[in-house]
């Protein structure tokens, strides 16, 4: 029975130490201690081979998997014509959106536009690695010049941002990610806002100082792009996505917007990425 | 049988953690169901608490976690801390349950597969995450279906790094 007592009161202590050291990790990650980041880049760089070896060795089981689910033979078809609806979508607002600009900035300097801005395209090659964690993994890393923090997009328009990158393969946090936040604008009224992610298969929600009886107040469809405000961590005019709803947020003072995303990130074959650093 | 010295025991635990974790970033993302997938260091974390008890469990947990929240971008020492939990009420638990049968234990991982995603989702809500909601049992639910159809070879697995508990824990409990 002293035993038994002395494992228990051991037991409790180790319990207590682990929680201790748990909640110590955690402020240091709130705090964006560079120890935690650096760990994370050398565990990713290390880990890296060894889930490329993976991912190739079990190509056939997922397959099979993945035909026994339903998924079947009819997943790179469904990729291809999402693609394309996407890439339909994101013209849309794109095109909207360069009317607009073309007929308020004709003739100003230094117009960031997104076409302009070099690119270069890659694989998705793994889904987000837990059910909580709203990023994916892209075939191209610091070897094709992507670096943290240039935005991702794809056709409809964008899909995230690199938030860690190895020489080989880079890490997208998605758009839906609830600490996802872009500055947004709403056309043509360009009245901004943050559009802020909710988790997977969630609508965006942005908050505008918009008052619930404001004129510029957007109906159902209304599109909105990244607002290029200075010092912005986006280029300007990339297609988010169109206003689902709007509700009466602070009190009934200001007004939220719940927003469809363009792109469809449950679903992405390939993406590209735009080799565009933020201003520091 | 002698017991496995302290060596033997890490070098084999990290052994099953470097391999559940590759087999969770590599492969475990594209055999989900109904867009969940299973979590398999949870599953390794909870099979250390059957085999080795609280003390043990948890510390395995721990390092289970650490290991996951290296390779997310989720908040660093959430995992941590839900799976050494888990693993040590686990432990505490198995202490005082007879395992006759072989179902038992899957049982025991099944439905603490359950409570850690849950446990994992009230931390992350407190912490400002906002995961408590119908998703999250959805998600529970769909882990400890996954995490049962893994956890006979991952208890045979974890028990061979730590080795079992029970006959030293037993003796301590009648001495």
């Amino acid at each position: 029975m002293a035993l038994s007592r002395r494992t228990g009161g051991r037991s409790r202590l180790t319990i207590a130490l682990l929680v201790l050291t748990s909640l110590s990790l955690l402020t240091l990650d709130f705090r964006d201690s560079p120890i935690v980041q650096s760990a994370r880049r050398t565990a990713a760089t290390v880990f890296s081979p060894l889930r490329g070896a993976a991912e190739s060795v079990s190509e056939p089981f997922t397959n099979a998997w993945h035909g026994i689910t339903g998924y079947g033979g009819l997943k790179d078809q469904n990729d291809e014509l999402r693609r394309r609806i996407d890439e339909l979508e994101g013209r849309d607002v794109l095109q909207e959106d360069a009317a607009q600009q073309l007929a308020e900035l004709l003739g100003q300097q230094n117009l960031e536009w997104v076409g302009d801005i070099p690119t270069t395209a890659a694989r998705v090659l793994s889904g987000s690695p837990s059910n909580f964690s709203h990023t994916v993994d892209i075939s191209k890393g610091s070897d094709d010049g992507i670096a943290v923090g240039m935005p991702v997009v794809n056709g409809a328009g964008l899909v995230g941002k690199v938030v860690q990158v190895t020489g080989s393969r880079a890490t997208v946090q998605l758009i839906t990610d609830p600490d996802f936040a872009v500055g947004a604008k709403l056309l043509p009224s360009n009245v901004t806002g943050t559009a802020r992610g909710r988790g997977r298969g969630k609508d965006l929600v942005v908050d505008t100082p918009l008052e619930p009886d404001s004129e510029d107040l957007p109906t159902p469809g209304t599109s909105l792009t990244t607002s290029g405000a200075e010092l912005s961590a986006f280029p300007d005019s990339i297609p988010i996505g169109k206003v689902r709803s709007v509700r009466e947020s602070g009190g009934g003072l200001a007004v939220d917007l719940v927003v469809r995303p363009m792109a469809d990130t449950e679903r992405l074959a390939f993406v590209t990425v735009l080799l565009w650093e933020p201003p520091a | 049988m002698t017991p496995a010295s302290r060596w033997v025991v890490a070098v084999r635990t990290s052994v099953v953690l470097v391999l559940a974790l590759t087999f969770q970033l590599g492969i475990a993302p594209s055999l989900g169901l109904f867009g969940v997938q299973g979590d398999l260091l949870l599953l390794v974390a909870i099979a250390a608490g059957v085999s080795a008890g609280p003390d043990r469990g948890a510390a395995v947990g721990f390092a289970a976690g650490l290991a996951y929240d290296l390779m997310l971008q989720t908040p660093f020492g959430l995992s941590a801390l839900t799976y050494a939990t888990v693993a040590y009420l686990v432990g505490g638990l198995q202490d005082s349950v007879l395992r006759a049968a072989w179902w038992i234990p899957v049982l025991t991982a099944t439905l603490a597969s359950m409570l850690g995603v849950i446990l994992y989702g009230v931390f992350g809500t407190v912490l400002g995450e906002d995961l408590v909601g119908v998703a999250l049992v959805r998600t529970a639910a769909v882990v400890a279906l996954l995490n049962a159809m893994a956890a006979p070879i991952v208890m045979k697995a974890t028990e061979w790094a730590i080795g079992s508990g029970r006959g030293a824990r037993a003796r301590g409990v009648f001495r």
